[in-house]
């Protein structure tokens, strides 16, 4: 407990100090895989806890680790050429040390964030009302972590202007690839009119179109 | 390995701050020509995820094209840009002229492999054919942005340091990126498909009609639902 606790304070206070570079990767491990598993496993916990929907919370726990993961996989080479592009290089270990950081900070606050959803889903029986409260308690750690990146970055942009730059580069880069993430890995909820499936049989599908013939849609109706 | 360490030294803007020691081109080449390869896969996987049947040779295809496309479309313009360059005096020689080529190429390619996890990822979990298609013309136009400013400051340095002909070079560089990004566009247009359309067989060359530009103005619509 105590490890878990120093991880998890090293994460959110965002020491300067140097730190032991095997523990702060351990510290991240944790924080994500646990962080991250345990509000996926109460996400995927809408539809009950009976044996046959037990499934659901489990693929869930595991799917929004995934997600952060490979949403930074994905856009890390781009930050990377970007970076050294500008003439940033020399400072790319402390960017991305900073932007995995504020990944680790959005699981821990997510995780933090769990106990409001059970609740909800205890008060409310609406699938679509669920939908609406998950993404709320997403955007809510998504900003907290992007304050948290701020003052990770904060003496970077104070010795190089260009960094405040790179720094919006790589959330806009992130929410583009993170949005689709998202979309690919439904279901995270697990609507109880379905059975629970690690992913939608319709998951190739894009997210971006959805949204953009829906909005077409409504203006043209 | 050094040839990625050559590629490094133009990304990190030794050639605009002045190298200590001249670049070399031909590992830069190489490289280049494998991170193209990379982005064709990356481009060409669509046809392993977006088709019933998984078409590996639409992977294949795009590999082999993407560096084609470069490669034509810098052997078609170059010489007009080598050419008009000596005819208006500027101090530019043919080696110069390769080396902020190569350099201008080395950014564009690598921000384009840099995507092209990206591209992939959506490649694979979009069956939106519209879509693809705009991400990868976006994509290309990222990178052709990167390229392209990257080249004209390498043109720049030079220029505070002597004056012989540097109005002309800009003038010329100007009229061979209009010509390039029209080349480069049409070629691609030549050589399509390099997506490859789920709603048609797979071939290698498509028959010869309309244009590039057309094209993207009817993906938009169709994305739209127009």
């Amino acid at each position: 407990m105590h490890a878990l606790e120093r991880a998890v304070v090293s994460i959110l206070v965002a020491s300067r100090e140097p730190v032991d570079r095997r523990r702060a990767v351990r510290a991240w491990i944790l924080a994500v895989g646990l962080g991250g598993g345990c509000y996926g496993a109460v996400m995927g916990a809408f539809g009950g806890l009976s044996p046959e929907r037990l499934v659901q919370v489990l693929y869930s726990a595991v799917k929004v680790p995934i997600l952060l993961v490979a949403t930074t996989l994905l856009a890390a080479p781009s930050f990377f050429v970007l970076n050294t592009l500008v003439g940033l290089r020399a400072d790319f270990g402390t960017a991305f040390r900073a932007v995995l950081g504020s990944q680790a900070a959005v699981a821990i606050v997510l995780a933090a964030l769990a106990p409001y959803t059970a609740v909800w889903y205890l008060s409310s029986s609406d699938y679509h009302e669920a939908t609406t409260f998950n993404a709320v308690m997403f955007a809510i750690a998504s900003f907290a972590a992007q304050w948290q990146l701020r003052q990770r970055y904060h003496e970077l942009e104070a010795r190089n202007g260009r960094h405040v730059v790179l720094r919006r580069v790589w959330l806009y880069l992130y929410a583009f690839v993170g949005i689709q993430m998202g979309w690919f890995l439904r279901p995270f909820i697990g609507d109880p009119s379905r059975p629970p499936s690690f992913l939608r049989p319709d998951a190739w599908g894009n997210a971006y179109v959805v949204v953009l013939t829906t909005a077409w849609r409504a203006v043209t109706r | 390995m050094n040839a990625f360490r050559e590629l490094d030294r133009i990304l990190r803007g030794e050639p605009l701050n002045g190298a200590a020691r001249p670049l070399s081109l031909s590992p830069v080449i190489r490289v280049l020509l494998l991170l193209a390869l990379g982005y064709g896969v990356c481009m060409g996987s669509f046809g392993l995820f977006g088709r019933a049947e998984p078409e590996f040779r639409q992977v294949v295809a795009s590999a082999v094209k993407v560096p084609a496309l470069f490669g034509l479309t810098l052997v078609v313009t170059f010489p007009s840009l080598y050419v008009f360059n000596t005819l208006l005096g500027t101090r530019l020689h043919f080696t110069d002229l390769a080396r902020v080529l190569t350099c201008g190429m080395a950014v564009l390619v690598t921000v384009l492999a840099a995507l092209g996890p990206i591209v992939a990822f959506f490649s694979a979990t979009t069956v939106n054919y519209a879509f693809i298609l705009l991400l990868n013309v976006s994509v290309f136009t990222v990178a052709g942005l990167f390229g392209v400013s990257f080249l004209f400051r390498m043109l720049a340095k030079p220029t505070r340091e002597e004056n012989t002909g540097a109005a002309n070079i800009g003038t010329v560089f100007y009229v061979w990126l209009v010509a390039f990004g029209l080349v480069g566009a049409q070629m691609a247009w030549v050589l399509r498909p390099f997506v490859g359309s789920p709603f048609l067989a797979f071939t290698w060359f498509r028959p010869r009609e309309s244009s590039f530009f057309e094209a993207v103005l009817k993906s938009l619509r169709h994305l739209f639902g127009l």
